[in-house]
């Protein structure tokens, strides 16, 4: 426990940090921020408390969204290399989405856009899930349906004129610089209601570890542990999608990363990735926004920049947490 | 009555025909041994007999009922299964391994358990890094700690040293003498099997 208050710490201070980085020069930026209600109407007061401190707020979410999928995307196939990216899960949230905005159904970071993401998320998931016969099989099919699900998002992209579908970028690489207050609003409900159930269900997807035909021969039925999981992994990976876009390698990072710090129980996992999915996602954010000013990097490169030295050190010196 | 019954099995395993026609009654209180070369489909009877796979034709029954008419939980109250060649990736420990999707009653079995199959030394230690007889007797415990009327296990001495094999073997027996049905699967010749009361074997 000791080691996750340490986490929530280190978030704590980034975020606090990051409230002081940005293009716009702020002055007194430590006394805005130390003061949250000091000087309501200044411009100093906006740019720190309804730009930047939303956006913050948003990694953090999508963070823990993220850390949260990869440990059911993972426990649910038993499989190490499984992510949301690969499953087809994000994809499909994508194709969702685009398909609803393309049809005058919703607009991005609405309600309506997360359904469609879900759904289109929840379809791709099970599609990948259904043709695959085997662990290997999971993988190697989820890679090809999520290439052909990318392709049809790059392919409509490119035709479409409309500016409000957004840019090939956003949906490959994933952008913060669009988040609102409303999307925090649709973003924190959904991710404590789903951070309940996968919660609820992660004992089960624990009995998972122990291969689909054990799980029977003790009476229990693998495939209603994995739908659920499933419902509740697709759920957060098309809020994620549907507000930032895709964001690469956090999901497949950050329970790694938290399985060396904490081991497999996948109860205990879920907080640990959930916060670590968030503090690297904060600190990507914010290098994206700080190291080059005015200009913004892709959130996604950095991400992957970060998670994925992160990720290699882990499994090299946890060699006895898996093989 | 018969507690494992197979009436003219047939089951295919991609397009091979493995098992064609086999018939078996074993009795409760009863050691039997299924014996055969590699790939005769020893492991795919057990599989069958476990309800994992269908049966291209006939018919098995556990205490008297069809197992396609069983539903998934009362067949895991009928009987227990060892599979083979564990792997794990997830460094669980063994304790947590046995105790995964367990009632309360099995998991308060637990310890003497353990204690029987001599495994106290590693209980505690993560299961990514036992030796392949250890991972198979922690295979073994979490059948055991079940308290079922059938047993089926593969090949469950394969990778034990002559210590372990006598100490599961004895196990087995005391099941056996309590009436319980026992069904091992394995490859080896028939004199080192003397240990069991009937060896089948697939080829005759």
């Amino acid at each position: 426990m000791k080691r996750f208050y340490l986490l929530v710490f280190a978030l704590v201070l980034l975020s606090l940090y990051a409230l002081s980085l940005g293009a716009a020069d702020v002055a007194n930026v430590w006394h805005y921020i130390t003061h949250p209600l000091f000087d309501i109407n200044s411009p100093s007061h906006q740019i720190i408390w309804e730009i930047r401190a939303p956006r913050i707020a948003a990694a953090i979410l999508v963070g823990s969204c993220l850390g949260i999928a990869g440990v059911l995307a993972q426990g649910s196939t038993n499989n190490p290399l499984a992510d949301p990216a690969i499953l087809g899960t994000s994809a499909g949230a994508s194709v969702g989405v685009l398909a609803g905005v393309l049809l005058n159904v919703v607009t991005i970071g609405s309600v309506g856009a997360v359904i469609c993401a879900s759904i289109g998320a929840l379809l791709a998931t099970l599609f990948t899930f259904s043709l695959a016969r085997s662990a290997l099989q999971l993988i190697t099919i989820g890679i090809g349906v999520s290439a052909i699900l990318t392709a049809v998002v790059g392919l409509v992209l490119s035709m479409a004129t409309r500016a409000d579908a957004r840019s090939v970028s956003f949906w490959s690489f994933g952008s913060l610089a669009l988040v609102t207050p409303r999307t925090l609003l649709i973003l924190l409900p959904i991710l404590l209601v789903c951070g309940f159930l996968a919660w609820q269900v992660a004992p089960a997807v624990d009995l998972l570890s122990l291969g689909d035909e054990s799980v029977r021969h003790i009476g229990h039925d693998a495939q209603k542990i994995r739908l659920r999981a499933f419902a509740i992994l697709a759920t957060l990976v098309a809020v994620t999608v549907s507000s930032v876009g895709s964001i690469a390698f956090l999901a497949l990072a950050a329970p790694h990363i938290a399985r060396y710090l904490v081991g497999p129980r996948n109860r205990t996992l879920i907080f640990y990735s959930a916060a670590i999915g968030a503090l690297i996602l904060l600190f990507a954010d914010s290098a994206s926004r700080a190291l080059f000013p005015p200009n913004e990097l892709p959130i996604g490169l950095l991400t992957s920049l970060l998670g994925a030295p992160i990720l290699i050190l882990t499994l090299k010196k946890g060699g006895d947490v898996w093989r | 009555m018969a507690m494992i019954s197979l009436q003219d099995v047939a089951i295919t395993r991609g397009r091979r025909l493995v098992i064609d026609g086999f018939s078996a009654a074993l009795e409760a209180g009863t050691i039997t041994a299924i014996v055969g070369p590699n790939g005769c489909g020893k492991s795919s009877l057990l599989a069958a007999i476990a309800g994992d796979i269908p049966l291209t034709r006939g018919e098995i029954s556990l205490a008297g009922r069809d197992i396609s008419e069983i539903s998934l939980s009362q067949q895991a109250e009928l009987r227990s299964v060892v599979l083979q060649n564990r792997n794990y990736w997830l460094s669980y420990t063994v304790r947590e391994v046995i105790a995964m999707g367990q009632n309360r009653d099995a998991q308060q079995r637990m310890d003497a358990i353990v204690e029987v199959l001599d495994m106290t030394t590693f209980a505690d230690q993560s299961v990514t890094t036992l030796s392949g007889g250890q991972a198979q007797r922690v295979e073994i415990a979490r059948a055991l700690v079940r308290d079922s009327e059938i047993y089926l296990l593969d090949e469950p001495l394969a990778a034990q040293d002559s210590q372990s094999k006598s100490r599961v073997i004895s196990i087995l027996q005391k099941l056996r003498d309590q009436g319980k049905t026992i069904l091992v699967i394995a490859h080896s010749d028939k004199q080192s099997l003397s240990w069991c009361d009937h060896v089948i074997d697939t080829l005759a």
